[in-house]
């Protein structure tokens, strides 16, 4: 029973219901351009790289609220669907998830670019069905 | 004085590839040898472990001179996990091999190179060589911090160059 489970996706297509069931919507990945190795403007600050808004949905943010701590940014945990990550990793030929959100410059939603400061998967039988990213807001809001 | 920051990295980055061409990092996609500038890179929460990571952190001018010399702090920070294979084990080892290629980079001679302007640069475009010369002090180092299962260390080294006219 557990084989067929893993094999079907079962549990990644039961998030995704409950990401939408819970008012799941999306938000941008913003994905800079890839480095330019013989270019050493890139590295001296000289030259900035494009980017590239991706959409990342469903997605639904853990608690309405976010974390507030005296004197730091706010935070907020964004759980993402593993289906439309598993989707993001194979159509933009990155090697795996980790790698994808490593390279992703921020989170963008509702105008507002947040940093990407964690991310960790919750899995069943090896398989990834859910995605929580912690974002930060800009210093720039911070009170 | 961004010209003389640019050199120096460019120098050491060069030198410390030179030692060690095995010390690479992937940014954006790219694998580059395994030194950076922080303030030139993307924001990230991200921090790259094996690697040296420069951050200008002090600055001194003298006028007295007929030309201003500009002193500068670089803080090099670099970390390691250790090996996962041997249980990090090793990280130890690993950081005072760090340790050696920082000082045979900044230690060998000569200690001034001939600053250059990398603001026309690019592709197929070579710098611009100026007038003046960036030189550097000998490192100093700081004591190693363990926290978990991470051991760092940042180094600093004084670096010193003429601000030229006309010079930002």
């Amino acid at each position: 029973m557990s084989d067929l489970v893993n094999a079907t996706g079962a549990a990644a297509r039961t998030a995704d219901v409950l990401l939408r069931a819970l008012g799941g919507r999306t938000v941008m990945l913003r994905m800079p351009a890839p480095a330019v190795p013989t270019d050493v403007t890139e590295q001296l600050g000289i030259a900035t790289p494009t980017f590239q808004d991706t959409p990342l949905g469903p997605v639904v943010y853990r608690k309405a609220r976010a974390t507030v701590a005296d004197a730091k940014a706010a935070k907020w945990e964004l759980l993402v669907s593993a289906t439309v990550v598993a989707s993001l990793v194979g159509s933009l030929t990155y090697t795996s998830a980790s790698v994808l959100f490593a390279a992703a410059y921020g989170v963008l939603s509702n105008d507002e670019l947040l940093e990407i400061e964690s991310v960790t998967q919750e899995q069943i039988f090896g398989e990834p069905y859910v995605y929580r990213l912690v974002l930060r807001a800009p210093l720039s809001q911070m009170v | 004085m961004q010209n003389a920051k640019d050199t120096f990295y460019v120098t050491l980055q060069s030198r410390l590839a030179a030692l060690n061409p095995a010390r690479t990092i992937v940014v954006r996609g790219v694998v580059r040898p395994g030194t950076l500038v922080e303030e030139n890179e993307l924001p990230s929460a991200w921090v790259p472990v094996n690697a040296f990571r420069l951050q200008w952190t002090g600055l001194h001018v003298n006028s007295g001179g007929p030309l201003p010399m500009v002193s500068m702090e670089c803080s090099i920070q670099y970390a390691t996990d250790g090996t996962s294979g041997n249980g990090g084990m090793d990280r130890g080892r690993l950081l005072a091999a760090m340790d050696a290629e920082l000082v045979s980079a900044l230690s060998a001679e000569p200690h001034t190179v001939p600053k250059m302007n990398y603001s026309a640069a690019g592709d197929g475009v070579a710098p611009a060589a100026m007038g003046t010369n960036v030189f550097w002090a000998d490192p100093v180092f700081g004591a190693a911090t363990a926290a978990e299962d991470r051991l760092a260390r940042t180094t600093t080294v004084q670096v010193y160059a003429y601000q030229e006219a006309g010079e930002l």
